[in-house]
């Protein structure tokens, strides 16, 4: 089955985490609650071409965003983990935004299910 | 409870698995950095860890490496959680001494499957630490009266004798021996001498002091090495001991029987730097004195005669 959207696949994370929405709820709200902060470290890291830096904090929200199923998000950190791998900071600049544009249309979409 | 060390910086992923291990009636302890994860792992006696790959302080392949190199009875089960999942990096953390690997994101039932396996292995591992104690143990002991064997008894008679002599406590040394034991055995059988054998060990047991030991010292012939023992405390010791056993006859499938016993005692208070065969050698003497004054009593020896 296609996910009905490409911000969060709800059929395969509810499976992964044993079908409970409530928890799913939980999960999300620590997700929100800690990507301010990782975003921010990401923006500092790009400002100082702290590729190393760079590379980490894609990888931490790269893992996070699969955990929940979050598509584009998790798309878009992969573009930063690569990115500081590669010393590549047209890319990473380029990650970052389309993290935070992820990220808003991910929010909008919560808060209007919610 | 089986105790489960989840050490994992991503609070998401982190959230999951403890809910699912708790759901599974796991004991979950949780870390978000490598340092945190040993620390907790040592001082709780986990032996299923969770370890994440990339984590701050201590990564999991560092963490791994460091499990293994501790010197500690209880295995570990480790499992690395990774979003490598390239035959290199699975290698690689195999190699540190990971004993199974999941991928993230963590998919449920194969979470549960691996854990199971972890489970399984560390019960065996616990099951074949006993069975080692337990066998460790018992060829250690005299297997009729489980009783120190003469090999070990002497050994801790050794022992105790350089501890005392670094603590300034005396310790005493007793021989036993039991009175006409030849005869008993002669004239009811070695089964009835056995059970004579079996119940004097269990009396002698009853009246000695939780730090006293004892064991099997030749033939017939016991040898109690009494802690913290001076030559008023000795003469205590040994009149308790003797009394255990003429006071009482003994229960025997050959009706009931009077037994007695000898005893030589010999305490280091008077010659701090007494040597473990010049104690024997003493205790000895003495209980050749109480054999030769009519037996069922005890003698003490302070110098070589």
């Amino acid at each position: 089955m296609f996910p009905e959207n490409d911000i969060i696949d709800f059929a395969s994370v509810l499976e992964r985490i044993g079908g409970d929405k409530e928890f799913l709820n939980e999960l999300i709200q620590i997700y929100m609650e800690d990507f301010d902060s990782t975003y921010n470290s990401l923006v500092q890291a790009v400002a100082a071409q702290d590729f190393t830096a760079i590379q980490e904090l894609g990888h931490s929200l790269k893992g996070s965003s699969a955990n929940l199923s979050l598509i584009q998000l998790r798309e878009k950190a992969y573009l930063v983990e690569t990115a500081g791998g590669e010393y590549n900071l047209e890319l990473a600049q380029q990650g970052t935004s389309g993290l935070k544009t992820e990220y808003e249309r991910f929010k909008a979409y919560i808060a209007d299910r919610d | 409870m089986l105790k489960v060390l989840i050490a994992e910086d991503d609070r998401v992923s982190a959230r999951i698995l403890e809910n699912h291990l708790k759901k599974w009636g796991y004991q979950v302890f949780l870390e978000k950095n490598g340092e945190d994860a040993w620390k907790t792992l040592d001082k709780e006696n986990i032996q299923i860890a969770i370890l994440d790959w990339m984590m701050p302080k201590l990564n999991g392949i560092q963490l791994c490496k460091k499990i293994r190199k501790r010197e500690s009875d209880l295995y570990a089960y480790i499992i690395l959680l990774t979003a490598r999942s390239s035959t290199e990096d699975i290698v690689k953390g195999l190699n540190a001494g990971a004993d199974d690997y999941i991928t993230k994101p963590v998919e449920y039932l194969e979470l549960k499957a691996r854990l199971s396996t972890g489970r399984r292995i560390i019960e065996l591992e616990n099951y074949n630490r006993k069975l080692r104690d337990r066998l460790k143990k018992l060829a250690q002991q005299d297997s009729l009266t489980s009783f120190l064997n003469k090999k070990n008894i002497t050994l801790r008679l050794r022992e105790e004798l350089s501890r005392s002599q670094r603590d300034h406590q005396p310790i005493a040394g007793i021989l036993i021996d039991i009175d006409k034991f030849k005869q008993i055995n002669d004239t009811y059988g070695h089964h009835v001498g056995d059970q004579v054998l079996v119940e004097i060990s269990s009396r002698l047991k009853k009246r000695l002091r939780r730090h006293d030991q004892i064991g099997r010292y030749g033939g017939d012939e016991i040898l109690v090495i009494a802690w913290d023992a001076d030559s008023h405390t000795l003469r205590k010791i040994m009149e308790r001991l003797r009394r255990a056993i003429s006071g009482t006859p003994f229960e025997t499938d050959a009706g009931p029987i009077d037994v007695s016993i000898s005893l030589g005692g010999v305490t280091s208070e008077f010659k701090a730097d007494i040597t473990t065969e010049e104690l024997i050698k003493l205790s000895d003497q003495a209980l050749y004195e109480a054999k030769s004054k009519g037996r069922d009593r005890a003698e003490t020896r302070e110098t070589f005669s």
